[in-house]
């Protein structure tokens, strides 16, 4: 039985992975956006099991503040129901968007969800990790292939392109893994970026308009089910000893953009660390 | 270049602070909610190293504002543009809303935008030109039943600029109204678009886009940017066509848009 905190827990992928987590047995905490569907999403899933160890906590994770306030919530819940141990961290909660729209802070919103809140996350849930020797897993893709960070305007303020915009968001996703494994590994920390494949969900339909909604829509019946990508997740949440590998695809590793290396890794660690206002694990 | 925004928080105030910031300009925020403003100076001042002060205010409210206008006086601070971004809609039929709404919308608007404006005029440096932009609205460039006060107050900004601009051309002082289509700034805004269909995706502009050529315009000095060429064919041929009929078009869309939004 493992110990597992979730984001973007209530639909799509995330839903699909709490069930079947559950039903082998683990306990969960879920973060979504509302209140409401965070309470759908209970109820659907005591359906498929009534005595699920399943907790929900709501966030805004885009916000960093809302970042900060529910993970020392989580902290709370896990030092005093879990022993401070956290075994797995599945960083899962994405968005796309059609235009550019800022957080509260200005951050474009796609980097600031897709990037920003897990490197947050992970931050500041990191000592309970770090106690369980545990496990850390961002939801990434194929799409972050072909694609190179653009470092002088990472907001994509200038000739915003949605579909760019998204890709470097899982570029950035790539990168934080390498640079996680690299600072956290020798404290018996491993962290996987998953490629679920195309799958049908309903990502590309929540506040997008016009051509992204409607490509996404055309696109995404082609997708599995997102129980299929679910087992990828239960893989490598289960196995005795940390799985090979770090971008995982099924079961198996994959290839992934030679972009992807040490130099382009701890700079984004560095521009993260400023973004979010926070010093985290120095490699010297 | 010192720049205070009105409305800095919301969607499109924070799109000129960012573009600000880029372009290394000092800030003076001010806007009706606190933490909004405390959590954007926090991230641009992390994305750019810009400096930023802000003020919490309601610019509705004659003693805040005077309390702002203090808060800028004793930093002994020169101001060289203003943005009026701060406003209000109600949207619905005009029975229909309460006139602590109506009211409202004409207090931000027009009340607060020219207390504001008044007010800076007074911190422009000698010798030096102020800009000053303020934030009309495609809903400006004509009459629109459903939007009838909104529409009105940003027809009023529209003029006032107008006027204003040539009154105080010769200080030195130039104003530039922004008549923007849909901004997908909030959820809200976002649904509303996509009610509207085809015309919603078309008259809408890109956020970004509107920031950045703006502060442009206004630096060469433009008194009228209406973003987007079909948004600049309707308010042209608004200005052909026989006004009744605009309107009677104007309210079947919105109709259709309000109907939808509330079956959704």
């Amino acid at each position: 039985m493992k110990n597992i905190v979730i984001t973007g827990a209530t639909s799509g992928i995330g839903l699909a992975v709490c069930e079947t987590l559950l039903v082998a047995g683990h306990r969960v905490i879920g973060i979504g956006r509302s209140a409401e569907s965070c309470d759908k999403a209970k109820i659907y899933l005591l359906s498929k099991k009534n005595n699920a160890d399943i907790t929900y906590f709501n966030a805004d994770l885009m916000q960093m503040a809302e970042v900060r306030k529910v993970s020392s919530k989580i902290i709370e819940y896990i030092d005093s129901n879990w022993d401070g141990m956290l075994d797995v961290l599945i960083n899962n909660a994405g968005c796309v968007r059609s235009r550019y729209c800022t957080t509260k802070e200005g951050y474009e919103q796609q980097f600031a969800l897709n990037h920003l809140a897990p490197f947050l996350m992970t931050y500041s849930l990191i000592d309970s990790l770090i106690k369980a020797k545990g496990r850390v897993i961002v939801t990434s893709s194929e799409s972050h292939k072909n694609m190179s960070m653009r470092w002088d305007d990472l907001m994509f303020t200038r000739f915003y392109k949605p579909l760019m915009a998204y890709k470097q968001s899982k570029l950035a996703n790539m990168l934080f893994i390498l640079g996680l494994n690299d600072r956290f590994s020798k404290k018996g920390i491993r962290a996987y970026c998953v490629d679920p494949g195309l799958v049908n969900t309903e990502i590309g339909l929540k506040q997008t308009f016009g051509i992204v909604s409607l490509v996404w829509s055309l696109r995404k019946k082609k997708g599995v089910t997102p129980d299929v990508p679910a087992k990828t997740y239960h893989f490598i949440t289960s196995s005795e000893t940390h799985p090979e590998g770090m971008y995982i695809h099924g079961e198996e590793k994959k290839e992934y953009s030679s972009y992807v290396n040490r130099e382009n890794a701890d700079r984004l660690w560095r521009i993260s660390e400023n973004l979010c206002g926070v010093e985290f694990g120095r490699l010297r | 270049m010192n720049v205070v925004i009105t409305g800095a928080a919301g969607g499109l105030g924070r799109a000129f602070a960012v573009e600000c910031a880029k372009r290394g300009y000092n800030l003076i925020l001010t806007d009706i909610c606190e933490q909004g403003l405390k959590t954007l100076a926090e991230g641009l001042i992390r994305s750019y190293d810009a400096d930023v002060i802000y003020f919490t205010c309601d610019i509705t409210d004659e003693k805040q504002t005077e309390k702002f206008r203090k808060f800028i006086d004793i930093r002994n601070i020169y101001i060289d543009m203003l943005f009026n971004v701060a406003g209000i809609d109600h949207e619905g039929a005009f029975t229909q809303r309460s006139f602590e709404q109506i009211n409202s919308i004409v207090k931000v608007n027009i009340e607060a935008t020219l207390r504001i404006t008044y007010m800076m005029l007074n911190f422009k440096r000698v010798d030096e030109p102020f800009r000053i932009i303020n934030v009309s609205s495609l809903a400006s460039q004509f009459p629109m039943p459903l939007k009838a006060v909104y529409a009105a107050s940003k027809r009023f900004i529209l003029d006032f600029s107008y006027a204003l601009n040539e009154e105080l051309n010769e200080k030195n002082v130039y104003v530039l109204s922004l008549c923007p289509g849909g901004l997908a700034t909030t959820q809200n805004a976002i649904e509303g678009m996509a009610v509207q269909g085809f015309f919603g995706n078309a008259t809408s502009n890109r956020l970004e886009v509107v920031a950045r050529k703006t502060i442009d315009k206004s630096l060469r000095k433009r008194r009228v940017y209406i973003p987007g060429a079909l948004n600049r064919i309707f308010s042209v041929a608004g200005k052909f066509l026989p006004v009744t009929m605009i309107t009677r078009v104007i309210y079947m869309r919105w109709k259709r848009a309000l109907s939808l939004r509330c079956n959704t």
